[in-house]
């Protein structure tokens, strides 16, 4: 059970309330509301309600140059990867492995048999 | 034309206009919207200038969500509340507390009939309002819409979208709350604490 003094009476709390909702409050003035209208026109969609500004991504789409362009870029990232892929293949598919993480490590190190002469000393 | 020539329409309705350009619609939205955002803020803050700044930001932020509004989800008035009461607790949580003392306040020289008791009056209002701003928002909210707008513990649930009990328990904490935070100051204030 709580002391009184832990639980104290809001009692007063509301008076305060009553009294701060009571205090008298100005009229807003002609300039408040002037400054409101002008807002409201700055930010009024046109009529019809299309909007003024688009999504993000349709500006940026537009931005670049429209869907014809986006097009043109995917069908030349495309070709680039088929050009890309065909022109490894001449050397064979092994040679994607010397460009490999592995045999590089490997070979700065001088390591070989996995590295298991490093770690036995 | 008179300003609040749609009087018949609600909130939704007009600013759903708004949204597809009808200029009248924003008239009749700002006379019946602003006076009430402002006298909100004017309670809130205290400073009429601080409380027309508060209205306007409101309502611009009414005018850029209109496109966007979903008619049925919120009421324009609870919406604009909510937001009101947000600006206007971010500007008296930013305010330099005066830290000065009731009975340190120097009297003044001629005092007018009256003048002493003003100031505890203002006194009294600044430190509920800056408790207040302390609050969680749902508290706050629940506390102003019943002692500032005279509203009903069910017209609270509705405008919170919570219960009649749950309503009494946040004016409850909320009261306590502000009773902890002016603890000490009661008697200074005018009032048996």
């Amino acid at each position: 059970m709580k002391r009184p003094s832990e639980q104290p009476d809001p009692d007063w709390i509301g008076d305060m309330l009553d009294d701060l909702g009571k205090a008298p409050v100005p009229d807003p003035s002609g300039d408040l509301v002037a400054r409101v209208l002008a807002d409201a026109e700055a930010h009024m969609p046109p009529p019809g309600g299309v909007r003024t500004v688009p999504p993000v991504w349709q500006r940026v789409v537009q931005g670049i140059g429209g869907w014809g362009v986006i097009g043109g870029l995917v069908a030349a990232t495309v070709a680039g990867f088929v050009v890309g892929v065909g022109t490894l293949d001449g050397t064979g598919a092994d040679a994607l492995w010397t460009l490999g993480y592995d045999a590089y490590y490997d070979a700065e190190l001088g390591l070989d048999a996995f590295g298991w002469a490093l770690e036995e000393g | 034309m008179p300003l609040d020539a749609r009087s018949d329409d609600d909130d939704a309705a007009l600013l759903a206009r708004y949204a597809r350009g009808d200029a009248a619609a924003a008239r009749a939205l700002t006379v019946r919207l602003v006076p009430r955002a402002h006298a909100q803020a004017f309670r809130m803050l205290g400073d009429a200038a601080e409380a027309e700044d508060v209205a306007q930001e409101a309502m611009v932020r009414l005018w850029r969500v209109a496109p966007d509004w979903r008619a049925g989800e919120a009421q324009v008035t609870t919406w604009l509340y909510r937001v009101v009461s947000n600006l206007c607790t971010d500007r008296l949580r930013k305010r330099p507390r005066s830290g000065v003392a009731l009975d340190d306040v120097a009297e003044p020289m001629d005092p007018a009939p009256g003048a002493e008791d003003k100031m505890q009056d203002d006194a009294r209002r600044d430190a509920l309002r800056g408790a207040m701003a302390e609050l969680p928002e749902r508290q706050r909210l629940a506390l102003s819409l019943r002692h500032f707008d005279g509203a009903s513990n069910p017209e609270i649930a509705e405008t919170l979208g919570v219960s009649v009990e749950a309503v009494e328990s946040l004016t409850a904490r909320a009261k306590r709350a502000l009773a902890q935070a002016l603890k000490g100051r009661a008697a200074a204030l005018g009032y048996k604490g």
